[in-house]
């Protein structure tokens, strides 16, 4: 079993681990030669399936194992994958391989860097003169001989070209096929409303903050509920003429937010049950006969209702900066997309699938 | 010498620094002074702090006089050691995990090594929960200073060398390390603005990998070029001697031991708090920070390192005086299991000799 990695995009990499361990500790992670899968599970709040073309963020990627299609199942902290990552951004070269060390399989990620802080020491001073160590002020020290700037220049310039080798070792365990075969992606009807998210950032800072105004007026009132299942409720809405709702309803208050213009994706024939007649019987072509665009009326809306401290971790994915299409089943369920940015070629197939369960009312 | 609670010390102190730019509250002048005549209330460290608009702010703590005991540590046995800036070191102990309890240090291949590691070895569904070991290969060019013995693995708590490299990067100086082998004690120095800090550490390891050797290979850039350079003060005669291989002059070292500064604890300069967190609107910067989950309970943060990240025991920081008197040499290993009443037979010296006060004080003459 091998596979090794360069890590070529590293932040996109960070962004992404650090989007999936807001929603659990641990990830399944599925290579083969096609694709990487990374999927959290967690307990109880939202799932993410996600689906990587390996060009997002390897290169090089090489894979053995004796499983079919060269399959490798991993169980991966992400905590510690992201710290390992955190430690590559300023990197010149990263790579990453599955090895075993004591007997314990490890993902070990090989970072080289060079000293970013060539802080001219400047050994001639003293250690309590005060300068000692600050900053690339040694030529600019004007109180400095030729021969101490032209030895700190050297210094300097010899310094820039050496390189600082750090090895994070990540523990995981290597799981046998027999051990996720049970492992489903869920399956959901087919969707009422499908609509493009507002500026993630903006949504976020919303429903954090009715979040949180929630949080408050409850515990006011009674205290100690803190697990994700009895949190606060947001309702979340969306119709077929490019309005989103968010709402929060509690004793003493109601308050909305109402996004307008946005965009209802077309669906694509092809990729629809039944082709054209599918499309036709689409929950959604339904929809697209109630509302408007104004979102003042009642009608033509899916609506689930969602734990306001589980959304809050899915719309942390924001910070990946991809395009995020919700699908709305009524009363049910609500999928979001993630797109990564596929300015690149190959970038295409890599998308993030949330599945969040609605709560009845 | 005294001993108050570091907590109450730092409450008076937290978070001050931001009052220094010119707000409302700002504070022009902090005076502090020691209450302690017998015909007032005893022991008392009283904080001033005169602000704008004629404001004073007085905060009296209690105090309890207390007989302060220091490590000595003899430099002249620590024939080994390096010195960095503590900028450089200061980033690389960010890669190491929040839960790592060990750090070895190894010279090897012209390389310092820093390892962090935990011990457990733990099985099953428990290996997730292993902290990331993390190896970080730094250049002893990258050194100003590096002489260690190749193969020779010295250990020490990593929580204790991250605290002392994040003081010592607040104070902006090169950070010094001088030890000798394995389980004997290691020392941290550095000063700078007129604090002057030394850190002595025990250490684990494997002393037999270090001493088994007959003809132990040393990494060093002692002898490099560029050291010449470095001008030889007469107060500071360490510098020099250390130049030199590892057979060395036995000075006697006038600033060894003297000033140790503990106990020292505040918030990590690098944590500015976000001026409204509640706003809805997009924040200027794009820091990925901002699309982590809120933390509407407050009690699930990360672990943040302070510079003095367990300070439950304030009377702890205290330890009674050892003296470092093992040679310079590894001891065989009959002598590793002395009896312990020997050891404090040679090694209580509850208060400063006279011979150091006084080197001191000729090498304060010296350098001003």
């Amino acid at each position: 079993m091998r596979f090794r990695a360069e890590i070529r995009n590293v932040h996109t990499f960070t962004k992404f681990t650090a989007s999936l361990a807001t929603l659990g500790h641990i990830a399944w992670v599925r290579l083969d030669s096609k694709d990487c899968r990374f999927t959290v599970i967690p307990e109880q709040g939202t799932q993410v399936w996600s689906v990587l073309t390996p060009d997002v963020i390897f290169e090089n990627y090489t894979i053995q194992s004796a499983a079919p299609n060269n399959t490798i199942n991993l169980e991966v902290p992400l905590a510690p994958l992201q710290r390992a990552l955190k430690s590559a951004q300023n990197a010149i070269a990263a790579n990453i391989r599955l090895t075993k060390k004591d007997n314990i399989p490890l993902l070990s990620l090989t970072i080289t860097t060079t000293t970013s802080n060539p802080s001219g020491p400047a050994p001639m001073s003293t250690p309590s003169d005060g300068h000692d160590g600050f900053g690339t002020a040694t030529n600019g020290f004007g109180s400095g001989t030729d021969d101490f700037r032209e030895g700190s220049a050297d210094f300097v310039g010899a310094r820039q070209d050496r390189e600082t080798v750090i090895t994070q070792d990540v523990p995981i365990r290597v799981l046998a096929l027999a051990s996720v075969e049970g492992l489903h992606e869920p399956r959901c009807r087919e969707p009422d409303v499908h609509i493009v998210l507002p500026n993630l950032m903006q949504l976020k800072g919303i429903s954090d903050r009715f979040t949180k105004l929630a949080l408050e007026t409850k515990t006011s009132a009674r205290t100690g509920f803190a697990s994700s299942s009895s949190g606060p409720k947001l309702e979340l809405s969306g119709n077929m003429h490019g309005c989103l709702r968010l709402g929060l309803s509690t004793d003493a208050m109601q308050i909305n937010s109402l996004w307008t213009g946005l965009e209802n994706p077309e669906l694509d024939p092809s990729q629809v049950a039944e082709g054209e007649e599918g499309l036709a019987n689409h929950p959604s072509t339904k929809m697209k006969a109630l509302g408007d665009s104004t979102g003042q009326s009642d009608e033509g809306w899916a609506t689930v209702r969602v734990e306001g401290r589980d959304w809050g971790k899915v719309l942390s994915v924001g910070r990946l900066g991809g395009r995020v299409i919700a699908c709305f089943c009524d009363e049910h369920a609500l999928i979001l997309y993630v797109f990564l940015n596929s300015d690149e070629p190959g970038g295409g197939e890599s998308v993030l699938t949330y599945y969040i369960s609605s709560y009845s009312a | 010498m005294a001993e108050a609670s570091p907590q109450a010390l730092q409450s008076v102190f937290k978070g001050r620094s931001r009052d220094a730019g010119g707000r409302e509250t700002a504070i022009e002048r902090c005076d502090v002074s020691i209450q302690d005549q017998p015909d007032r209330t005893e022991c008392r460290l009283i904080v001033k702090m005169l602000c704008k608009h004629g404001m004073t702010k007085t905060y009296r703590l209690t105090y309890e006089s207390v007989e302060v005991m220091h490590a000595l540590f003899d430099r002249t046995a620590a024939s080994q050691g390096w010195r960095i800036s503590s900028r450089v070191l200061r980033e690389y102990i960010e890669f190491f995990g929040n839960k790592t309890e060990q750090l070895d240090l190894l010279a090897q291949d012209g390389k310092a090594i820093f390892t962090s590691f935990t011990e457990k070895i733990q099985d099953g569904k428990e290996v997730l929960k292993q902290p990331l070991e993390t190896a970080i290969a730094i250049h002893t060019e990258d050194f100003e200073d590096f002489h260690m013995q190749e193969q020779m693995h010295i250990v020490i708590s990593v929580k204790d060398f991250k605290a002392i490299v994040t003081h010592a990067e607040t104070l902006r100086g090169s950070i010094s390390a001088y030890f000798s082998f394995p389980t004997r004690p290691l020392q941290f120095s550095y000063q700078n603005f007129g604090i002057h800090c030394e850190f002595t550490l025990m250490t684990t390891g494997d002393l037999r990998g270090a001493s088994a050797t007959p003809n132990p290979k040393f990494t060093s850039n002692r002898s490099s070029s560029r050291q010449p350079s470095v001008a030889p003060q007469p107060s500071l005669s360490r510098t020099a001697s250390e130049m030199l291989p590892p057979a060395r002059p036995s000075f006697n070292k006038p600033l060894s031991s003297q000033s140790q500064r503990r106990s020292f604890k505040a918030q990590p300069s690098a944590s500015q708090s976000d001026p409204d967190p509640d706003s809805l609107f997009m924040p200027g910067g794009e820091e990925d920070q901002t699309w982590d989950p809120p933390n509407y309970n407050n009690d699930e943060g990360e672990e943040m390192l302070g510079w003095d990240a367990n300070n439950d025991h304030p009377s702890a920081s205290f330890h009674p005086t050892f003296r470092d008197s093992g040679s310079a040499a590894p001891p065989p290993p009959q002598q590793q299991e002395r009896p312990a009443a020997e050891e404090s037979q040679e090694g209580l010296a509850p208060t400063q000799r006279l011979s150091q006060v006084s080197a001191r004080i000729l090498a304060l003459n010296v350098l001003s």
